[in-house]
């Protein structure tokens, strides 16, 4: 990315006007991520890790301060350019999977496919990104809710996957999973990181956070550790 | 290639099968309500427009009001007489010309009285004009066809004999033989012949009982080409009436405008109160649509998270719409087939129109407008959908 990072907060703040009062959700916030860096979130609750992650996601905008990401400023984009670069360039993994539930395993895969070439997957590639996942290939045709936690989560990292995101957003992946299945997803992850993913990854869990070669610590919406 | 939120929408209607059903239940009696009543309303203008179009080739033509001018006394001849029915004959060309004797009288079947109208009628001109459903038309001097009405209400058969005229007890009255019943004609009696309730003699006969010989109460122009309407009118007024008027000149059509304009009134009266089923339906497909949204709103949440364009959710519900209305349209479509039949053989007793194009075009005009109605419902809906905020979404649960 000839230096430029992959991510670049400069200066990022958001607050929410509540009743209540206002929240300053992030406080003055200036980091770079860099591509092909698996960093792990970690803070508290009412850190600020989810206001984060929605910001990376670029589900919102920030109060003030610039979000740059793939060399674009996210607060002068469209609604559609958002969108689109929300389908193109960040593969979202949830920690309770939202799976679409009515659609298959396969379909779930093949929809980002879908909304990217407007147009059913002929390529094979929903499939193989499936299988690259270690998902059973006899179970494709299942719905999410006949499905194992496991096995939902290794559908949505390959849905998140399927369009080749740079950008890897992991939000708490292993928080409803058993351990074991838990490990078994970082494995996952540690692999696509790997293949040159920038993976940011939310988690209470130290064990979880070792697998990350980066680690910042949110406190009260300001950086604490990077 | 089917597009993927077509697949979403029919999976959710799939999923909330009964309440989608009941949805489109609304449409379906909205379509229903819509076509009968339409096609109703049609039948029945269409019958009745073709029971008056049937004398609309005739021109009746009866003697004109006589005005007396002041000093003068009033004619008691106020017939059309032999020269003037000359002239018309002139002036109607290839057209039939058929001079009728008229009079309003007492007759006696047995020991049954009754009143009616005796028409003293050519009996090479009956053939022409009128239906005899029943026995044969008349040959002999005393035979006499009756209408259906007058048949009915006296129990007449071929044969019967009637005594006409006043009951007088020092005259015998002249007697004619039943040798035929008409079809009945109700409205379309235009040609000024009012045949279910009269009596029909022949010419002589008429002459012969009640005078007038060479004088007739009215004069039909039966029209080869009804085109040719207003030209033949125009003739024999210009002939007949040269000097002052003598005769009118009359026929129907103005009367079936008005009949026919009254009756689209009814038409459109009948398909507004069906419409208000349509307005009940809306309501309830928005009401569907609506909960199909608040239900699905974290699915939403996700569709957008993951990149779904605001425009393509708005699809998603909008097909959700369609298919509901589809569903209700086909439906209602058949059953308005089935019950607008019933509702037209039951209400009009005649299913002859029903099959024309004026009349069908209700089921699809119903079906259309069903459907539209169905995705007008869903518009705002589709919009909500489309405007939530993805964070708040996804964290709904």
């Amino acid at each position: 990315m000839n230096g430029t990072p992959l991510i670049r907060f400069a200066d990022v703040s958001k607050v929410y006007h509540l009743e209540s009062g206002d929240v300053t959700a992030l406080n003055h916030i200036s980091l770079d991520i860099s591509e092909g860096e698996f960093v792990a979130l970690m803070g508290p609750s009412g850190s600020g890790k989810s206001t984060m992650m929605n910001q990376l996601g670029i589900l919102d905008v920030p109060s003030t301060g610039e979000i740059h990401i793939a060399g674009k400023n996210v607060a002068s984009m469209t609604n559609l350019e958002r969108t689109h670069m929300r389908r193109d360039v960040i593969g979202y993994v949830f920690q309770k999977f939202y799976l679409i539930p009515l659609l298959s395993a396969y379909e779930n895969v093949e929809y980002p496919l879908i909304l990217k070439y407007k147009k059913r997957d002929t390529t094979g590639r929903a499939a193989a990104v499936l299988k690259s996942v270690g998902f059973d290939e006899a179970m494709s045709a299942h719905r999410p809710n006949q499905l194992s936690g496991g096995q939902q989560q290794r559908v949505a990292i390959a849905r998140a996957l399927v369009n080749d995101p740079k950008i890897l957003l992991c939000d708490e992946p292993t928080g409803n999973l058993d351990r074991k299945t838990g490990f078994q997803i970082m494995d996952i992850l540690v692999g696509l990181h790997k293949e040159g993913k920038t993976v940011i990854l939310v988690t209470h869990d130290p064990k979880i956070a070792e697998y990350a070669h980066r680690t910042i610590q949110l406190e009260d919406g300001r950086v604490v550790e990077s | 290639m089917r597009d993927i939120f077509f697949d979403l929408s029919v999976r959710s209607v799939r999923l909330n099968f009964l309440r989608s059903l009941l949805a489109s239940i609304g449409i379906v009696i909205g379509v229903v309500a819509i076509s009968s009543m339409g096609m109703l309303g049609t039948n029945m203008q269409l019958m009745v427009k073709d029971q008056l179009t049937t004398g609309i080739n005739t021109i009746a033509i009866t003697p004109d009001v006589v005005r007396a001018e002041p000093g003068t006394s009033v004619s008691s001849n106020t017939g059309i007489t032999d020269i003037q029915l000359r002239e018309i004959r002139d002036a109607a060309g290839i057209n039939e010309v058929i001079p009728i004797d008229r009079t309003n009288t007492q007759f006696s079947i047995g020991s049954n009285d009754g009143r009616g109208s005796i028409y003293g009628l050519d009996p090479a001109d009956i053939k022409n004009i009128m239906n005899v459903s029943e026995g044969s038309t008349i040959r002999g001097e005393s035979d006499a066809i009756v209408g259906a009405t007058i048949a009915n209400r006296f129990n007449l058969l071929i044969g019967t004999r009637i005594k006409i005229g006043e009951p007088n007890i020092s005259v015998t009255r002249p007697v004619v033989r039943v040798v035929g019943i008409l079809s009945s004609v109700g409205l379309s009696s235009t040609n000024g012949i009012n045949s279910d309730n009269a009596i029909i003699v022949s010419d002589t006969w008429y002459s012969n009982q009640f005078g007038g010989e060479n004088v007739y109460d009215q004069v039909n122009v039966n029209l080869k080409d009804v085109s040719t309407l207003s030209a033949v009118e125009d003739a024999i007024d210009k002939k007949v009436n040269r000097n002052k008027q003598v005769v009118r000149i009359s026929d129907s059509s103005s009367r079936i405008t008005s009949v026919s304009s009254t009756l689209s009134s009814l038409t459109t009266f009948i398909l507004a109160i069906g419409s208000i089923s349509l307005l009940v339906a809306a309501t309830s497909i928005f009401n569907v649509m609506m909960m199909s949204v608040s239900e699905r709103v974290q699915e939403i949440g996700i569709l957008l998270s993951i990149g779904t364009e605001k425009g393509e959710i708005r699809r998603m519900f909008l097909y959700e719409a369609f298919i509901l209305g589809i569903i209700g349209a086909i439906i209602g479509g058949i059953m308005s087939i089935i019950i607008g039949y019933s509702v037209v053989s039951a209400m009009i007793g005649n299913t002859a129109y029903f099959f024309l194009p004026e009349s069908i075009v209700y089921i699809p005009a119903g079906m259309f407008i069903g459907m539209i109605v169905c995705i007008v419902s869903g518009l705002y809906p589709a919009w909500r959908a489309s405007n939530l905020d993805p964070i708040d979404a996804l964290r709904n649960e």
